[in-house]
């Protein structure tokens, strides 16, 4: 039997990054902020950096979908930028992360954005 | 989509956060995960916390969730009631479906689990021969039980004439058991996101089960168990042990072959339940049931 976890193929499988820049002087402005950034975690965006959110879509259909999404919750003022790169393009990144001495709460280990599996056992 | 599947053996909590999953395990940091992203949850630790609103979520979302027993064995399924926008218009050509439309049916099932049931037989390395008759002539409605004679000449191919098929047999039945299990709950995920109702069977058999119509359109893909419990079992696992579990659980990712595309189980059921719903409402005459591609060792 052709059992594989793996199964999708590293060019199908896209990451989707989410840039922006949104201005932050007046309350309502703060509040657009805000509600952009929580819209892009309910669709499963996680933040890699401040104003840097990415997703892992499964396919590129999972990715148009995803970019038509993004579109609907466009705050109406700042700057939003989307790239699309291919999970073995993705494989291309280095990451370095340590956290600051002072730092008081729990801080994620590596802070890679999380590769979900197929099958995912907690 | 190709949905996830998630299993949680560890203690955690499980809860609802803005659309997500969040999964916080003892002793280490929380994840999140997309509850869209999201096919199968089966909770199988003793120990996990599930909220109701999660609950609630995954259930809108089309997810099942299954609740597993202190033995790991699914108790219980949460699914949505309400999970398809087209749904009250297939169900009413579900209920009113005549009976030689569902014994039609019936009978292109039967038809199709027979014939996994040979290729079974062959990828395990038994002859396939004496069941072509069983699914060369399979009639409406199955009338004269081919489905029950050729499962008697599978399972002694298999396992000798020894061994019955028996929920609570000797061993690989708990293994078998289980595997259906999971296949039982990944169905009925995808009947009700056909717009199908489970409980409605198309062929009347005495089940002591909530989803009969889930048990009828998972006989074509029972031989998938099958034939990993049967490797599992050469290989000399005996107990249903987490990684046994794993492995059953993971089938849901194996290859099939349907409607000549070769695609993951999941999607594969999705695409014999999809044509399920065009049966009842007359759109075509022919399901799209699966066969299997089986390779040559897991």
């Amino acid at each position: 039997m052709v059992l594989n976890y793996e199964r999708i193929n590293a060019y199908r499988i896209m990451w989707l990054f989410v840039f922006f820049d949104l201005p932050v002087g007046l309350k309502k402005q703060r509040k657009a902020a805000a509600r952009f950034r929580k819209n892009l975690e309910a669709d499963g965006f996680t933040m890699l950096q401040f104003s840097v959110y990415i997703r892992h879509c499964g396919s590129r259909e999972s990715l148009d979908a995803h970019r038509r999404r993004v579109k609907h919750m466009l705050p109406e003022e700042g700057h939003v930028f989307m790239l699309a790169v291919t999970d073995k393009q993705f494989g291309l990144s280095d990451n370095f992360y340590q956290a600051p001495l002072n730092a008081k709460k729990y801080v994620a280990e590596k802070k890679t954005p999380p590769r979900p599996l197929q099958l995912e056992i907690f | 989509m190709l949905k996830q599947t998630i299993v949680i053996s560890s203690p955690c909590r499980l809860s609802l956060r803005n659309s997500l999953m969040v999964i916080a395990v003892e002793d280490r940091q929380e994840t999140t995960r997309p509850i869209v992203d999201i096919g199968i949850v089966i909770v199988e630790s003793q120990r996990a916390v599930v909220t109701t609103p999660l609950l609630a979520a995954l259930a809108e979302a089309g997810v099942v969730t299954v609740l597993c027993d202190a033995r790991a064995m699914p108790a219980a399924v949460v699914s949505p009631i309400d999970a398809n926008t087209t749904q009250a218009l297939t169900r009413r050509y579900q209920y009113a479906a005549t009976e030689p439309a569902r014994k039609q049916a019936w009978r292109q099932v039967v038809e199709a689990k027979i014939r996994a049931q040979a290729d079974a037989l062959l990828a395990t390395g038994h002859d396939p021969a004496p069941l072509t008759p069983y699914y060369q002539n399979v009639r409406s409605g199955d009338t004269d039980n081919r489905e029950g004679l050729a499962a008697r000449l599978y399972w002694r191919a298999m396992y000798g004439d020894g061994w019955i098929r028996d929920r609570y047999g000797l061993p690989p039945n708990a293994m078998l058991n289980y595997g259906y299990a999971v296949l039982r709950a990944a169905m009925a995920r995808a009947l009700l996101a056909s717009g199908l109702d489970p409980a409605l069977g198309i062929f009347h058999h005495n089940r002591n089960n909530a989803f009969p119509l889930a048990d009828d359109m998972m006989e074509p893909f029972r031989p998938v168990v099958d034939v990993a419990v049967y490797r599992l079992h050469a290989a000399g696992c005996v107990e249903l042990t987490p990684d046994v579990r794993r492995t059953l659980v993971g089938l849901l990712t194996a290859d099939v072959i349907a409607d000549g595309c070769r695609r993951p189980l999941t999607v594969a059921m999705t695409a014999a339940t999809a044509s399920l719903a065009k049966y009842f409402r007359a759109e075509v005459r022919k399901l799209t049931l699966p066969t299997m591609a089986f390779g040559n060792g897991t």
